[in-house]
């Protein structure tokens, strides 16, 4: 089989960027997706190596071009992460509806946009692995994320369905649920909200980004093949 | 192109595309839709064929509104690629 090409949505920082890393060392040709930070972008681009491509996952014909360019040029793609993802918590009473629809556009909506046009080039090739980066809000709930909750619930769901409906072509369509990972996000979140959070987790401690792209390049490979439909959560016992 | 010709190539795209075995190519029924009945192709098999079509011809399927129009018969996805080839 010729080299893996590879397209991490959201893969310029966090998580995204360590399934990148991992993808990367792997040997893959690796494309990392950015809305707008162009300066993590290009940090991205020299650390991991990757090539970056911008565009925002929510507007379909951008993800047509993103992905159509990427198929141009390497005839090929093999893998898709969606990572990309946004949070606008707030309480379902006091929830403005623009919160609740961005929400669905960047976390549901871009699934849809970016797995419809990587499907072409994977049933083409009779190959092809999608993995869904969901949440424990997806699984278990959580006061304050409804509208990102029901965002992830439905990519779950979207995966489940999907993965019947290509797993003849060898496409395994799968999901993961990383639990409260150290990023920029949970280590600027204060000593009092950490411990709370620890006390949560039957771990004792926060996820690393590494042990997310561990499970993800599991499910991308070709020893994961016979798995599809599933979630897989990797957060220390929290659900 | 000529039609005909098409059609010929459109049969035997159609049996190696889906590795339909057992069957040759003067047994697709031009006229016959493609899908449901006849052939026993299902839904998940257009994927495939909408992908090989694609590669072959420079066409776009787009979406199942253009699909179904264009997959109703063998005669009828001639018609279409031969209006939209580049």
């Amino acid at each position: 089989m010729s080299v893996p090409v590879a397209l991490v949505t959201g893969g310029t920082k966090g998580i995204g960027k360590e399934i990148a890393r991992s993808f990367s060392k792997k040997g893959m040709r690796v494309y990392v997706n950015f809305s707008s930070d162009r300066d993590a972008a290009a940090a991205a681009r020299q650390e991991l190596p990757a090539e970056t491509v911008q565009a925002d996952v929510s507007d379909q014909e951008q993800v047509s071009a993103m992905i159509d360019a990427i198929v141009q040029k390497e005839g090929r793609l093999d893998i898709l992460v969606n990572n990309a993802g946004i949070i606008r918590d707030g309480l379902l009473m006091l929830m403005p509806a623009k919160n609740w629809h961005r929400v669905m556009e960047v976390n549901l909506n871009s699934v849809f946009f970016c797995s419809k046009a990587a499907l072409r080039p994977m049933v083409g090739n009779r190959w092809g692995r999608i993995i869904n980066i969901i949440s424990p809000s997806a699984l278990m709930g959580r006061a304050g994320q409804t509208n990102y909750a029901a965002a992830k619930g439905g990519v779950l769901s979207l995966t489940r369905s999907l993965a019947r409906e290509v797993a003849r072509y060898n496409i395994t369509v799968n999901a993961v649920s990383p639990g409260v990972i150290e990023t920029e996000l949970t280590r600027d979140m204060g000593e009092k909200i950490r411990r709370e959070f620890i006390s949560m987790i039957p771990a004792g401690r926060f996820g690393t980004p590494e042990e997310v792209a561990r499970a993800v390049s599991f499910l991308a490979s070709d020893e994961a093949g016979y798995i599809t439909g599933e979630y897989l959560s990797v957060d220390g016992g929290l659900t | 192109m000529e039609k005909g010709t098409l059609i010929e190539e459109l049969r035997s795209l159609i049996i190696k595309s889906l590795k339909l075995e057992g069957i040759m190519p003067a047994d697709i029924d031009p006229a016959a839709p493609l899908f449901g009945s006849g052939l026993g192709l299902d839904s998940i098999d257009a994927l495939e064929l909408v992908v090989g079509l694609e590669k072959t011809y420079g066409i776009r399927i787009p979406d199942e509104d253009v699909g179904k129009e264009a997959f109703a018969s063998v005669d009828a996805l001639a018609d279409y690629i031969l209006k939209n080839i580049k």
